[in-house]
């Protein structure tokens, strides 16, 4: 079972005065699903955002796969394709339509040709339930769609692992569900996930793992069972009841 | 009244060919200036905007000098003070000296435009391009230019106009553009002062107005995302 795709050890981040981490070493299994909960500020999208070298570390080490993502000489653009990401904000290409969206990284960093592609959209756009929205420009899409498309995108990048900032947290509520529920096939599915949500309910039901971050540290960490009903940590307890 | 404007015709038919003159040699210094200049502007404007602080500063001073300080004094520099420092590249002919000022004065509003519209294109689509395996260079070719470029459209149109009316200053290097073709011009017909200024009035409109009313017409169009994308494919 202990087999880490992801290793971290000990990586501060400091932002000017601020340490946005502050010595975090952890880890995630192959196929293991984890949630970063915590309150704002806390680290844990700056850790979410680390992991695919969005955010650079200011000391300490980051192994994904084996490889030293820290280390200057990493091909660190081949590691993010293989490390997708989900934004809160969607940040899909303004000026593309969705299925370009899927279509035009995987031409530009996996050289795939055009016809490929566009099939590897169509079926991931079917998927995540929106083969209609093709041709769609990601403002004529809500919330909602626009999450699916943006991870679809991810998907067809073929990652290893997914990274979730926040993905639920800018769209209505409800198609908030309908989101949550991709994501937890793609759990079921076998995929590696780190999680940063402030949706309980899907901790509670499809974490493996429950990590609660505070002031750029990871104060507790255990199966959600245990983390949600018998929390040890008082910052962990304080925080668990204001938002339940 | 019928032989007033029978006199003014004659005026203008015979004025015409030296005026067309002029306006071809406009067309031609700002053709040249504005392309030039705006390649100039667009590398420059874009190397500003990838973080290197000491190339940042120094486009940032080249900036100041050229926005700081009137054209007209900038045109004086080049064309009278370079060639008395007695190097032998910088003894420009006026024609060179025209374009080399135009150019670079162009180059100056092009760059702060560039660099504006690199910087209105929200962070996270150069973050969504990244997270997907893009290099810098790819997420802004890909990704970012293409969305900045259509923002650029307005505003380099304006200040194209804006270059096109200020080679009327060339005129006082000798370049014979329209409006030293049109003080020729009253120097043979002096009591026609007036309408040969009116004349000349309405032939920079005549030039700049299709460039501003495609300005207004490029703002519709790119300004809809989706039109964009109807172009591309």
């Amino acid at each position: 079972m202990n087999d880490p795709i992801i290793r971290i050890e000990n990586i501060t981040k400091q932002f000017g005065s601020l340490k946005a981490l502050n010595g975090v070493t952890n880890y995630i299994n192959r196929g293991e699903v984890v949630v970063i909960i915590g309150p704002s500020g806390s680290g844990k999208s700056t850790l979410l955002r680390t992991l695919n070298g969005l955010e650079t570390v200011s000391d300490g080490k980051i192994f994904i796969d084996g490889v030293d993502i820290v280390d200057e000489k990493t091909n660190i653009n081949k590691l993010r394709s293989e490390v997708g990401m989900v934004f809160q904000h969607f940040n899909l290409f303004n000026h593309k339509t969705a299925l370009e969206n899927i279509v035009m990284p995987q031409t530009v960093v996996l050289k795939r040709g055009r016809k490929e592609a566009e099939d590897v959209a169509h079926r991931l756009l079917d998927k995540v339930g929106i083969p209609e929205k093709a041709k769609s420009y990601p403002n004529q899409l809500s919330g909602g769609q626009q999450q699916r498309v943006a991870i679809a995108r991810s998907l067809a990048m073929h990652p290893k692992i997914m990274l979730f900032d926040e993905a639920t947290s800018a769209l209505d509520p409800e198609t908030v569900g309908g989101v949550l529920q991709l994501m937890k096939d793609l759990a079921m599915d076998g995929m590696t996930m780190a999680v940063v949500t402030h949706e309980m309910g899907f901790a509670r039901e499809v974490a493996d793992r429950v990590i609660f971050m505070d002031e750029g540290q990871i104060l507790e960490e255990s199966k959600p069972e245990d983390f949600f009903d018998n929390p040890k940590n008082s910052r962990t307890i304080t925080f668990l009841s204001q938002i339940l | 009244m019928m032989d007033v404007i029978f006199a003014k015709w004659h005026v203008t038919i015979s004025l015409m060919p030296f005026l067309l003159q002029g306006l071809l040699m406009t067309f031609k210094v700002s053709i040249f200036a504005i392309t030039l200049g705006s390649t100039l502007g667009f590398v420059l404007g874009l190397l500003r905007t990838l973080g290197y602080r000491s190339l940042t500063g120094i486009i940032g001073l080249y900036l100041h000098i050229f926005r700081g300080s009137p054209y007209l004094v900038q045109l004086y520099i080049i064309y009278f003070v370079l060639p008395s420092l007695g190097i032998e590249f910088l003894n420009f002919d006026s024609f060179t000296a025209a374009i080399i000022s135009l150019s670079l004065y162009t180059s100056s509003y092009v760059t702060e435009i560039t660099t504006a519209a690199i910087y209105a294109v929200p962070k996270g689509q150069e973050e969504g391009a990244r997270s997907c395996g893009m290099s810098k260079a790819e997420a802004l070719f890909y990704v970012v230019l293409p969305q900045s470029l259509k923002m650029m459209i307005p505003p380099m149109a304006s200040i194209y106009v804006v270059i096109i009316k200020s080679t009327a200053i060339l005129s006082v290097i000798g370049i014979s553009e329209l409006t030293r073709q049109g003080e020729v011009a009253i120097l043979r017909m002096p009591g026609d002062i007036m309408f040969v200024y009116c004349l000349i009035a309405v032939m920079y409109f005549i030039y700049c107005y299709p460039v501003l009313r495609f300005a207004k017409w490029a703002e519709g169009t790119f300004g809809s995302i989706g039109s964009v994308q109807d172009q591309e494919s």
